[in-house]
């Protein structure tokens, strides 16, 4: 977070970069791609999770530099402005060095970026078809998962797209929670390995599958014996504002797949999108060694995990007009003093967009979620009126 | 000991011919338009040559799907229209590919408007005006002499980064221009009938294809480039359809006829949908019977 004046600052210097772009001659890479996204919505009432929260409010607002730094790097800063409670935050979502000219398919990337793990979460929000990231996303990744840390991945020089890549992280976002501030977390506390593969089926059709495995080195939670329940205020952490996951453990493996359908592979008029992921999050907790009655938790508690799931469809049948449905259910566990309650989410989730150009969108989106012991929400079905409109030069979207 | 040695001749043999095939593996091409892989077939025959969209699909709006990535990884060289028509997809392809032989244009890519003088440069863009670019309009296939340098530039592309097939290189582009000079006047002369004639149509995607045949487009289906026809503007496009002087309303094959249609009916205007590149209908198999349907459904219009 900076303070006010750096913040200024910041914006100034962004003023000044995008006044000069306007009158280059040369957009293309080589000069510095200035962007910013502005979201705003009104939502009728507060979804669970970390997820937006009733009345008028702003979401992500982005601002971008990218560009070709040589013939070797690229690099990108991104960073976001949020309100909450009335302060205004700055967060530097990315920041990172991207190797361009390494030899054999490799590449590394290096800084704090979006980890690769999954289909969304390389994604920006403001791409998403959905006012909010799927409950599974806000439950385990933090909304979305971007640190610090380095990356190498590989393409191979195959038809048939397979890369593979594997990062290491510091994880401060992911440690599980610390409720007495005396743990020795791991200084590298996240590696991740994953690999995807992709291709077309005919003209109309693509496709591409994903395996994805985090560690975290501090993910698991260790328990005491309290014979007190939780403070309630826990559950303010995991429900109100906060970019740490909500649900650690020290295994993820995640699965996901896309598939994309254009009439004769022609996006512009109509495509549908088929897309799901699914999150199983094990070695969730673990148990003071020097505790008398450990086993009665280590015998009904050890192959306890946490999973989430989600699929989602959107179908754009107009150059204007997309319409999209997904569906998502997250299973976890939270602990109370000597035992561990199971909750659930469930959500659904209808919307419509429409699309005046390429670079704004008016989203209505219509959610019911029904929770099972969790706490933060009263209403089970929720309005959102959103827009999302970019200003700049915008990047590629990602398949 | 015969046998063995005999062996270790006929395994070394079959080493060597593994080697030597992946040696002379065929130079990797990836065109981003169908246009592009026509004009690279021609000019390199031995060249492995794969087209990243069909003259079916908008090539502003491509996705940067993994099998796009896939075929980018292997290129040795990618041949693209330029002056920011990918720019949507291309930089993301490029990033995800890994392929450092491909990233600029000293090296292994390749732009066609880097080449000729591109029509409707812009000086100051601003994205009321829709989806515009700078560099101007980067649909310049469709003006024959300008094709022509472009291919002058693309066989030297080939033959500086392909250097032990230079003859070829140049023996195909020899071919090619003879051809091209030849049908050059028989084009210009079928096409003489259409001088002056006033047309309506979507995009700029036949700008140069106009310019060339001194055909008018006095109005534009899209409200502003990128946009879709909407019902207002072309209620507007009317009046303008019915004053008696508009041959047709012309639309590109990636392009939805709806519009066209709506104000077809209204007006009385023949709707003909003309292929934007090879392969956009079945006459249209290469450069020179792409040029000959697209100057037959225009001549033919009644």
């Amino acid at each position: 977070m900076f303070s006010s004046n750096k913040r200024l600052t910041a914006v100034a210097i962004a003023c000044a970069f995008s006044s000069s772009s306007v009158f280059a001659e040369d957009s293309s890479l080589t000069n510095p791609n200035i962007s910013a996204v502005l979201d705003g919505f009104y939502q009728s009432g507060d979804r669970g999770l970390g997820g937006r929260s009733e009345g008028f409010g702003l979401g992500e607002t982005e601002l971008a530099i990218s560009a070709n730094i040589d013939d070797m790097f690229y690099g990108k800063v991104t960073a976001i402005l949020e309100v909450h409670d009335g302060d205004t935050e700055i967060e530097l979502e990315e920041a990172f060095i991207q190797t361009m000219a390494m030899p054999g398919g490799f590449g590394i990337r290096a800084g704090r970026f979006l980890s690769d793990i999954g289909y969304l979460n390389n994604q920006h929000i403001h791409t998403d078809s959905f006012s909010d990231r799927p409950a599974a996303y806000r439950a385990f990744m933090g909304g979305h998962y971007f640190d610090d840390g380095v990356r190498l991945t590989y393409v191979a020089p195959t038809d048939l797209y397979w890369t593979m890549g594997i990062e290491a992280f510091s994880g401060e976002k992911m440690r599980a929670e610390d409720e007495h501030d005396e743990r020795d977390f791991n200084s590298v506390g996240v590696y991740s390995a994953f690999t995807k593969f992709g291709g077309d089926i005919g003209y109309s059709s693509s496709w591409q599958v994903g395996l994805s495995y985090l560690r975290n080195e501090n993910g698991k939670t260790y328990l005491e014996d309290e014979h007190e329940p939780h403070a309630d205020d826990d559950h303010d952490d995991h429900e109100g504002h906060s970019h740490s996951a909500s649900y650690t453990g020290e295994n993820t493996y995640i699965a996901d797949f896309v598939y994309k359908w254009a009439p004769n592979g022609n996006y512009k008029y109509q495509h549908l999108t088929v897309s799901g992921e699914y999150f199983r999050v094990s070695d969730i907790f673990s148990f003071e060694e020097d505790h008398d009655h450990e086993h009665d938790l280590l015998s009904t508690d050890s192959d306890d995990y946490h999973q989430g799931w989600y699929l989602s469809s959107v179908y754009q049948f107009s150059p204007n007009w997309s319409a999209g449905i997904r569906y998502g259910e997250v299973d976890t566990f939270e602990a109370h003093g000597d035992h561990l309650d199971p909750q659930k989410l469930k959500e659904t989730e209808l919307s419509l967009a429409w699309h005046y150009s390429h670079f704004s969108t008016v989203r209505l989106q219509y959610t019911n979620q029904q929770g099972t012991n969790f706490d933060g929400f009263e209403d089970d079905n929720i309005l959102t009126l959103q827009y999302v409109m970019t200003l700049g030069a915008h990047g590629a979207h990602q398949f | 000991m015969r046998i063995n040695s005999k062996k270790v001749i006929i395994a070394a043999t079959l080493l060597a011919g593994l080697v030597s095939s992946s040696a002379n593996a065929a130079f990797n091409v990836f065109a981003c338009e169908p246009e592009y892989a026509a004009l690279t077939e021609a000019l390199a025959p031995n060249a492995k040559v794969y087209s990243a969209t069909s003259a079916l699909q908008d090539p502003h709006q491509v996705q940067a799907r993994p099998s796009l990535i896939a075929k980018m990884r292997q290129a040795d060289l990618v041949v693209c229209a330029g002056a920011d028509l990918e720019i949507g997809w291309l930089p993301m392809l490029q990033m995800k590919a890994s392929n450092n032989k491909v990233l600029s244009t000293d090296t292994g890519l390749f732009y066609a408007a880097e080449h000729i003088e591109t029509l409707d440069q812009l000086t100051q863009v601003d994205r009321s005006m829709g989806d515009v670019h700078a560099k101007g309009n980067p649909h310049l296939h469709f003006d024959p002499r300008k094709f022509l340098k472009v291919a002058q530039a693309l066989s030297a592309k080939l033959t500086e980064l392909d250097p032990s097939s230079a003859a070829e290189y140049q023996a195909s582009l020899a071919e090619f221009t003879e051809q091209w000079q030849q049908a050059i006047p028989r084009w210009e002369e079928k096409a003489q009938q259409l001088k002056g004639k006033k047309v309506i149509a979507y995009h700029s995607s036949f700008r140069y294809l106009f310019n060339w045949l001194a055909i008018e487009q006095v109005a534009d289906l899209e409200p502003k480039p990128g946009l879709p026809p909407s019902s207002s503007h072309l209620a507007k496009l009317v009046n303008r359809g019915q004053q008696g002087d508009i041959m047709a309303i012309v639309v590109a094959s990636y392009q939805d006829e709806r519009g066209a249609n709506w104000l077809g009916e209204r007006t009385d205007l023949p709707v003909v949908v003309v292929p934007m590149s090879v392969g956009g209908n079945d006459q249209s198999h290469d450069l020179i019977s792409l040029y000959d349907s697209v100057l037959t459904i225009l001549t033919e219009v009644e």
